[in-house]
């Protein structure tokens, strides 16, 4: 066999070579790009807990909320609260919530190198996880890795039940942690209605609002935008800062 | 004429019914207020569905300023008849016990005698949102506490901070007294016409009614009429619990209204000038 290649035409040989070394290259890159994730991954689970001052901007279209101020907590996996000093506090109820470690898949991954961008003004490696386990919630999360500071500058996070959730994040204090200092997610948000005879709306207008008639949910964008003012990380957050009643 | 509005005034409170108006507001109030404490979280549980669908809402969500604005709410239809109760006696309740006449040969002109009455069913009325206020939100924080108010709309979520609500309050049951003010006008026209005070009241609470009804159905025939009506514009007192408060319409509901008071008022003078008293 090694004696027919020998004796097969050079240029069929030259492009049988540059096929290999092609096929070796990716296979590198690829192996960089599952090193890279799995070291980001460790990086941000590094974060068992943590207690954050935050500013919390929700901008849904039929939702008015001011800026909320109060103090995140959160614990991992998948534990996070918001108190406000006796005021209500607001989080999406998502079986995924706003922090990094749970849009990124856990368990066995498989990468996939998307190649280069630039974010921020930054050049970003753009990566794709797909979770080996099929019973996850998180069927896809596409990554833009700030290499150099090992940090998950955007993500966007395909899940089985909650739609897409789309994260940018910006850091400044605690790149060791990789925890960002302001967070913006993108959600879809459903629509709901309550009966005009229970509400007894006041009408600005004065005249009926006709696209209130279709009665359909409809999905629309929202954004929630975070704004961490000072964190205090691995504390050994207790479980009971997260079991208080909904309603004090 | 200070005289006079004292008289009235005298008229006004001396009479059991008056106190009736006071005492229903306070049952009411006790009743929403007993129900939101046994079974509070049912009820929000129901109007927020869509809400706790998606979000997770911790905190005192069911606090007094919440509570206050479901009772405010739920009087919707009984203040009107409350104010009536009064308004549509000024002049038929005269009239019924024969003592009109006798008002008339006072040395006063009728237009005066119309504007006290009027006056004296206003400040009756003002007490009355005075009184709501006082057992309805000032009792309400006493026992449900205060916190970050959330306001349910047909088709919008608003939360107010617990800083930012008080004014809300104040301009909202200023607004009450407007809308009720032009109840009472229209109470004490209808008054005019009759010689007995069931007639006007149940002729007061018929209007409101049918117009309050017409200005909430959603069918094309009405929409020309609705901006009109005065029932449309007298639940503006919500405005003040949107997010941002739509002032310039809320000012514009408070110019409709006024003009119906005005309206009511005037014709209330020409017609019992010209009106032939014979009881």
């Amino acid at each position: 066999m090694i004696y027919k290649y020998f004796k097969m035409p050079s240029t069929f040989k030259i492009l049988s070579i540059l096929f290999f070394i092609v096929l070796y290259s990716f296979k590198v890159t690829a192996k960089d790009a599952t090193e890279l994730f799995y070291t980001l991954r460790t990086k941000v689970l590094s974060v068992k807990d943590f207690t954050a001052d935050v500013k919390m901007k929700i901008e849904i279209n039929n939702m008015r909320i001011p800026l909320l101020k109060g103090t995140l907590y959160f614990k991992s996996p998948d534990k996070m609260r918001m108190e406000r000093n006796g005021g209500l506090s607001i989080l999406p109820k998502k079986n995924i919530n706003l922090t990094l470690g749970n849009l990124i898949p856990t368990g066995n991954v498989m990468v996939i190198d998307v190649g280069y961008d630039t974010l921020a003004g930054k050049k970003v490696h753009i990566i794709k996880a797909v979770p080996e386990d099929e019973l996850s919630n998180i069927v896809l999360t596409k990554i833009w890795i700030d290499e150099t500071n090992l940090l998950a500058m955007r993500t966007e996070t395909t899940t089985r039940n909650d739609g897409t959730v789309k994260m940018n994040l910006e850091f400044a204090n605690y790149i060791k942690y990789a925890l960002p200092d302001k967070v913006t997610i993108f959600l879809d948000v459903k629509d709901f209605k309550l009966p005009k005879g229970v509400t007894v709306d006041y009408n600005v207008n004065a005249t009926p609002d006709t696209n209130a008639k279709t009665g359909k949910q409809k999905s629309q964008k929202g954004t929630i935008q975070i704004s961490y003012l000072k964190y205090a990380i691995n504390t050994g957050l207790g479980d009971e800062v997260f079991a208080k009643d909904k309603e004090e | 004429m200070i005289q006079l509005l004292k008289i009235e005034l005298y008229k006004i409170f001396k009479r059991p019914r008056t106190y009736i108006s006071f005492g229903l507001i306070t049952a009411i109030t006790f009743l929403i207020q007993l129900a939101m404490l046994t079974d509070g979280k049912g009820f929000l549980g129901f109007v927020m569905q869509g809400i706790n669908e998606q979000f997770d809402i911790q905190g005192h969500i069911l606090n007094g300023y919440l509570v206050t604005y479901i009772i405010l709410q739920s009087l919707l239809v009984q203040i009107p008849l409350l104010v009536a109760l009064v308004a549509g006696d000024a002049l038929a309740g005269e009239a019924n016990l024969g003592t009109l006449r006798l008002l008339l040969t006072m040395p006063i002109s009728r237009a005066k005698i119309v504007l006290m009455k009027f006056l004296s069913s206003f400040i009756y009325t003002v007490l009355l949102i005075l009184w709501l206020a006082l057992v309805a939100l000032f009792l309400s924080l006493l026992l449900f506490g205060i916190g970050d108010m959330v306001n349910m709309k047909s088709d919008a979520f608003i939360m107010i901070l617990k800083d930012d609500i008080m004014w809300r309050y104040f301009m909202a049951f200023t607004f009450a007294v407007l809308a009720m003010t032009t109840i009472a006008s229209l109470s004490l026209f209808l008054s005019a016409f009759a010689d007995n005070s069931i007639g006007p009241i149940m002729a007061t609470m018929g209007v409101v009614v049918v117009l309050t009804i017409l200005s909430n159905l959603e069918i094309p025939l009405f929409n020309i009429i609705r901006p009109y009506l005065f029932t449309t514009h007298m639940v503006g007192w919500k405005g003040f619990f949107d997010d941002p408060v739509p002032f310039a319409a809320i000012g514009r509901s408070a110019l409709v209204m006024a003009f119906y008071t005005i309206g009511f008022l005037t014709a209330t003078i020409v017609y019992f000038n010209k009106k032939d008293i014979k009881s």
